[in-house]
């Protein structure tokens, strides 16, 4: 089932029946809802979001600021519709939360933190989230003497672009690396941001604009670094109703390919302990679990260890569904919680496949004085002596 | 006081970001997931400590403001939800598990720590004990289960969840906190006695006595391999036979009964399930023999119960909240019903009765309490909270399903409102007269949860 129309969530949102499996880990040991966690009113569990959404479809509660609080102060993890026990109904949860986002916004309850992300992708001279100017990428793409038409497309994603140049660098590099026939595109934001915080009035335009220049390259498939970009271009875009006629890849996936058909080769080590942080763009919102840990453990001389929350069960790093803007100190600590339970592994490294969560996890970790190393898979490939093959 | 200054005071007690009375928390905090309709909640507080809940009490009790202190909020029929306002003392922050007694097998912990934290924390650090689990979501607090005279998981064997009780801390109305069992006079909360026996009226009073804060639990040894032997009555009325059979073989942890139109190979059927705990598969296997065969002479037809249908129960806890979604409509309640044996097979005949009279589909339960002594009775009706004559309907045969197993000789469990003036319509007199004595002696200001019991 997909919620096509404003009105089929409406019909299904009542079916919250509150028992709370929506508030733990798989083996109930701790709460896993971020937001639940932080509060612990029933309000803030999934099920308190949602009756409250039902509340104000059934006329019994009016819009408010603090009924949009409630909705906005989710990361929209996804750990609800995972332990959710209702099926064809669990899988809709954070789409439910979102499109009730959407109508916050119409009934001007968006929180204003959340407004400047909308206002500044909607800016002619910025069409991204950080407010920077945009770059159309040119510069770049003559750094790394990069085609007009290619078979793939880098698309590089906001935070990388803006915020983690150094992912984004080591990513064109791996590429150039193992011969990849790619180029990069004057892109816009791929309107995760607004999509997470119901701001979703010109995302079609935006989605319209990206495809025509990715369709102007001639590429089948795209690449990103970003699980959000990933999860957006690859789940949300087609829910938008954009039926594009190339794939979608995370860098993680195309590595993997590479290894598999023996078209890379790691010739020198990384002797370091690394800790896994799960995105839940790629986990959760996309299933994709086995693919990075696979990598990792392909590396030679990496000491990989498992935080005990993870896969299906991870812990979000809180950076996700417009926290970071609207609670940067609430968004903090629930990385801080990522990091000291990474710290029970014995690791210095943790390391993920998304910029967003990098930047989170790096901002906790300076903020708390954790002393880990934190960077992305990209990165320590990068650091690495490749053999490629043809 | 006027309001603003009551949420001062409590915000000083808890800290600010642990009391509120914002509307949108009142508003969750006013229902239930049963049939129940909201009610007024005035305040929500949510202490960590003994001595925070003391304090609230006694604000409480000089402003003769109304306390209702939930746990999960799960019993559905209401009781967590205030009848006259006041705060709702929300216990979860009290969620320390502070001693696992090995030896005499028992949790010492707060009355906020969930089953599912306490079913985790053993299957980690003391994966040879298990704890009572209610058929309830994980959510659902030790000390709501025991405190509504529970059962679930262990019943059977072990006994009903409220009995395995032994021994509480309780905030009483005056602010004071008093020690019930072995611990009011030793370190080791192991027993309710041999003292004076003040714990059971603490159960099933619906936090009209005082405040459970911390509470002892009895634990149970963990069996190697456990296994479900699965089987179809067509008659109700072979049930008492059957169970008492199966019951004298010493066999059965734990008993689960049940009739349900869905899925269709179902329908018609009462399904029978006993729950066989050994050390080996010899074990296993000489136990399902000897059942298999009760179950052919009772005329209960065995068979393999499906796999998934097996994992389903073989889990904990059950995921109970499944019945809850018959009708994909977020609402469900309950009339669990204490039973004798012998009203069973009338109780499946005419519960269903009631349910079809009601446009309900008949979802019908029944679990063993401590052998045959009680079997719990479960009239289920699930329902569309967004269709109010569907709820309406629910709440009419809520209440007529309370008048039916009154009139088997039953008593309902964690009654509602409606259901708890059923039952104090029947009872003896001087049973009232006692408890409004106790109750008079204990709350002179009537803040535990008026409205529940009440009595004129």
């Amino acid at each position: 089932m997909e919620i096509k129309t404003e009105q089929d969530w409406k019909d299904i949102v009542h079916r919250c029946f509150r028992c709370g499996y929506c508030k733990f880990t798989h083996e109930f040991s701790d709460y896993n809802c971020p937001s639940y966690k932080k509060h612990l009113f029933e309000t803030y569990s999934t099920g308190g979001r949602l009756w409250l959404i039902y509340g104000i479809i059934s006329g019994e509660i009016p819009w408010s600021q603090g009924v949009a609080n409630v909705i906005y102060a989710c990361s929209t993890c996804g750990n609800c519709t995972e332990n959710c026990r209702f099926e064809k109904f669990n899988d809709f949860l954070v789409d439910i939360i979102e499109a009730a986002r959407a109508e916050a916004v119409a009934n001007g309850f968006c929180p204003e933190k959340q407004k400047a992300l909308i206002e500044r992708i909607e800016n002619q001279t910025m069409f991204n989230p950080y407010g920077e100017l945009n770059s159309d990428n040119d510069d770049l793409k003559k750094e790394y003497n990069l085609p007009d038409e290619a078979e793939w497309v880098y698309f590089i994603g906001c935070t990388s672009n803006y915020r983690q140049k150094n992912l984004r660098d080591a990513t064109l590099r791996f590429l150039k690396k193992t011969n990849i026939d790619f180029t990069l595109i004057d892109e816009h934001c791929c309107c995760s941001p607004v999509m997470r915080t119901g701001q979703i009035n010109s995302v079609k335009d935006f989605i319209n604009y990206n495809i025509n220049q990715i369709n102007k390259t001639g590429a089948k498939k795209i690449i990103t670094s970003c699980a959000g970009c990933y999860r957006t271009l690859k789940k949300d875009w087609l829910k938008y109703g954009f039926d594009y006629g190339f794939q979608v890849f995370h860098t993680v996936e195309l590595v993997k390919k590479l290894l598999d058909d023996g078209k890379i080769k790691f010739n020198s080590e990384y002797n370091k302990t690394v800790t896994y942080h799960d995105p839940c763009h790629l986990g959760r919102h996309m299933n994709l679990y086995e693919i990075p840990r696979e990598v990792y453990k392909s590396i030679p001389g990496i000491d990989f260890k498992e935080m005990k929350r993870n896969r299906e069960n991870a812990w979000c790093c809180g950076a996700g569904g417009g926290v970071k803007i609207g609670y940067p100190e609430w968004s903090l600590e629930i990385s801080k919680e990522r990091l000291d339970e990474a710290k029970l592994t014995g690791a210095s490294v943790i390391s993920s496949v998304c910029p967003f969560c990098r930047t989170n996890l790096t901002d906790a970790n300076n903020k708390y004085n954790m002393g880990f190393e934190v960077i992305d898979l990209v990165e320590i490939l990068d650091e690495l002596e490749l053999e490629i093959s043809d | 006081m006027n309001k603003d200054d009551i949420l001062t005071q409590l915000e000083d007690i808890v800290g600010k970001d642990f009391a509120t009375n914002r509307s949108e928390d009142l508003y969750i905090y006013s229902q239930d997931p049963g049939a129940s309709l909201p009610r007024k909640v005035d305040f929500v507080v949510m202490p960590s400590s003994t001595e925070e809940v003391q304090k609230i009490v006694r604000i409480a009790n000089q402003e003769r403001i109304p306390i209702v202190s939930m746990g999960g909020g799960l019993t559905l029929s209401g009781l967590i939800i205030p009848v006259k306002g006041g705060i709702i003392l929300d216990m979860k922050r009290m969620n320390r598990i502070i001693e696992i007694n090995q030896f005499s097998q028992y949790a010492l912990i707060e009355a906020g720590v969930t089953t599912g934290q306490i079913l985790s924390h053993l299957n980690e650090n003391y994966p040879h004990l298990q704890p009572p689990i209610p058929d309830a979501p994980p959510s659902a607090t030790v000390a709501g289960n025991t405190l509504i005279h529970g059962s679930g998981y262990l019943s059977q064997r072990y006994g009903g969840h409220g009995s395995m009780i032994n021994g509480l801390e309780v905030v009483l109305a005056n602010g004071e906190v008093c020690k019930l069992g072995s611990c009011a006079l030793s370190d080791y909360w192991f027993d309710r006695g041999p003292i004076p026996d003040f714990i059971g009226l603490f159960t099933s009073a619906f936090g009209t006595m005082g405040v459970i804060t911390k509470l002892s639990v009895q634990l149970f040894p963990k069996p190697k391999m456990r296994d479900i032997i699965f089987g179809l009555l067509n008659d109700p009325k072979d049930i008492p036979d059957l169970l008492l059979k199966i019951t004298a073989t010493g066999y059965a942890e734990d008993i689960l009964l049940g009739m349900q139109d869905k899925p269709e190979w179902m329908k018609g059927y009462v399904f029978v399930m006993t729950y066989i705990t050994g050390d080996s598969e010899e074990d296993i296997d000489r136990q399902s023999k000897v059942l298999k065969r009760i179950y052919r002479k009772t005329n209960a037809r065995f068979m393999n119960a499906p796999e998934k249908m097996k994992n389903l129960y073989l889990d904990k806890p059950i995921f109970a909240a499944g019945a809850a979604d018959f009708r994909k409509g977020g609402g469900f309640e309950y009339v669990g019903a204490f039973m004798p044996l012998e009203k069973i097979p009338d109780a499946y005949e005419k519960g269903a009765e009631v349910a079809r009279k009601y446009g309900i589909s008949p979802t019908l339960g029944s679990r063993l309490i401590g052998g045959v002594h009680t079997i719990v009775m479960f009239f289920s009706y699930s329902f569309n909270r967004a269709n109010a004559l569907d709820m309406e309907n629910a709440r009419s045969a809520l209440h007529e399903t309370n008048q039916l197993a009154l009139d088997l000789g039953g008593i309902p469990w964690k009654a509602e409102l409606e259901g708890q003036k059923l039952i104090l319509n029947q009872i003896d007199p001087s049973y009232t007269k006692l408890m409004k004595t106790i109750r008079t002696a204990l709350d002179p200001n009537g803040i535990m949860n008026p409205g529940n019991w009440e009595v004129d």
